[in-house]
């Protein structure tokens, strides 16, 4: 018991020099599982590679260049569809958020077509577009804009009446209201839409490169299985998951103003 | 000289839950001269704030007019600055950039609404919090910067909503005294709404007393100014002043 408390404390201080040690702690049992998990051969060797195999074939591919083409790749593809979507995405959630008129029109459509969902999307945009960077483009706006403009129109909303009274009160046009007042109001929401829009972006584009793939990290994972190469796939499942992670334990030590 | 002169005001809307038209305003008529302080007080549902909201433009009125110094009134400006209950300051704008804000809007450089913030926030007594956000502030402090922050602008008339219902009976009595002494340093035209009887007789040159939409009373008070509540709280003709006003807000 003693012991457990003295291990606890010195724990405590290590990280709290080394916040970052944190997020990394409890991977260390997972890792240990894993690794007696393939050494005790308990599933076919060819099934289950451990920790190890993973770090070489990832040390093989970067060296050979293939991890890195394919991760940017991967990664060039979100960025453009998310540029759009955000492009279009928040604009269009200020207006929603304004204007009762075009909510009414629009909600409802609005919500429909997120319930479809983007990979129902797949089969009529591989007809119309063929299996092009087109088709994964749309796919990546599509996924990426539906959490933007519902969660802009809803820090829009968040905005207090008085707050835009008192900027046009001050001598603000209606357009300067919603650059100063309401913009800066909905950003905490917007940022949680983009967040959420990223995060579900990625998720479609994995599932679109799997279908569609000539080269990304989703097409390296589907690729590896016609080959039996399972290394290659616990690498991609590893890559995806520290990209992400890594993402959002950044933001979590992000500093966000609490407004 | 800017006078502001509201003309057989009236309001109705349609209030769906009651299905039928409601009048909030009948007709008002008010003649406020530059530089007055006028108190509008009433009970509760009498029309004020539908009132202060077609002053200061925020609500189309259904008739009659609402001019300053013979232009007509529409919609919201910088010459009708507001004083809101909720204090309504901008979270994520510094103190400074919320009260340089209206010089901002109007296009002067960063310099100048820094200086002219400066200076209006001298008068209050809170430079030192010129960096700081405004829910780092208590609710007194928070509500001077609103103050100033409308009366940065140099407006034509200043429209305060029930400014210092949200804050502390103590801090509420200081307040009044500073707008008073602002007041008299400056001498902006004030339109000063309130359910407060003492706060309307302590403030105001004028009590307008309203009901259901209509003016019952415009009592001129004739107190000395400075005016202070050590001294006022125990003085004959306010407590006249304040029973009289409260008589005619009860008789409604």
């Amino acid at each position: 018991m003693r012991l457990l408390q003295h291990i606890w404390s010195i724990y405590l201080r290590v990280t709290s020099k080394f916040p970052a040690l944190r997020s990394f702690v409890p991977f260390i049992p997972l890792l240990i599982a894993w690794t007696l998990v393939t050494e005790l051969a308990i599933f076919p060797r060819a099934f289950l590679p451990g920790p190890v195999d993973v770090v070489n074939a990832f040390g093989t591919l970067t060296y050979k260049g293939v991890l890195t083409q394919y991760l940017e790749d991967s990664v060039i593809r979100l960025a453009v569809g998310a540029a759009f979507g955000i492009a279009l995405g928040i604009p269009l959630g200020v207006l929603v958020g304004l204007s009762d008129r075009v909510r009414q029109a629009v909600w409802p459509l609005l919500l429909f077509f997120q319930a479809i969902g983007d990979i129902a999307w797949l089969p009529i945009l591989l007809v119309w577009f063929g299996f092009s960077l087109t088709t994964m483009t749309l796919v990546i706006v599509y996924t990426v804009l539906f959490p933007i403009v519902l969660n802009t129109s809803l820090g829009v909303r968040s905005v207090s009446t008085d707050l835009h009274r008192a900027a046009l009160s001050l001598g603000a046009s209606k357009l300067r209201v919603v650059w100063e007042v309401v913009l800066p109001g909905a950003l905490p929401n917007i940022m949680t839409g983009l967040r959420n829009g990223l995060g579900y972006g990625w998720r479609a584009l994995i599932a679109t490169e799997i279908i569609v793939g000539t080269s990304g990290i989703g097409f390296m994972m589907f690729d590896a299985r016609r080959a039996g190469s399972v290394v290659e796939i616990l690498l991609g499942m590893v890559v995806l998951g520290t990209l992400v992670c890594g993402r959002q334990l950044g933001t979590c030590a992000h500093r966000t103003r609490d407004w | 000289m800017k006078s502001l002169a509201i003309q057989n005001l009236s309001k109705t809307y349609f209030d769906p839950y009651a299905g039928a038209n409601v009048t909030a305003i009948h007709d008002i008529s008010l003649h406020v001269k530059q530089g007055e302080f006028v108190s509008i007080v009433g009970p509760s549902g009498c029309g004020k704030t539908t009132l202060l909201n077609m002053l200061a433009g925020f609500i189309p009125p259904s008739g009659g007019s609402i001019m300053i110094d013979d232009k007509p009134v529409k919609g919201p400006g910088a010459d009708r600055g507001v004083v809101f209950q909720t204090f309504a300051l901008f979270p994520w704008k510094t103190v400074l950039e919320n009260v340089g804000f209206g010089p901002c809007m109007r296009g002067l450089p960063k310099s100048e609404c820094d200086n002219i913030a400066r200076e209006f926030l001298s008068l209050v007594g809170l430079e030192h919090a010129a960096d700081r956000y405004p829910n780092e502030l208590s609710g007194g402090m928070q509500q001077r910067v609103g103050v100033v922050r409308a009366l940065a602008n140099n407006p034509d008339v200043l429209l305060m909503d029930e400014p210092f219902a949200s804050v502390d009976a103590q801090t509420r009595m200081t307040l009044q005294e500073e707008l008073t002494r602002i007041w008299q340093e400056r001498r902006p035209t004030i339109l000063f709404i309130t359910h407060d009887v003492a706060e309307s007789v302590f403030l105001a040159d004028r009590v307008v007393v309203l009901s259901k939409g209509r003016v019952l009373e415009d009592m001129p008070i004739a107190l000395e100014r400075p005016r202070a509540w050590e001294h006022l709280i125990e003085d004959d003709t306010f407590k006249a002043l304040s029973a009289q006003v409260l008589h005619k807000v009860r008789s409604a």
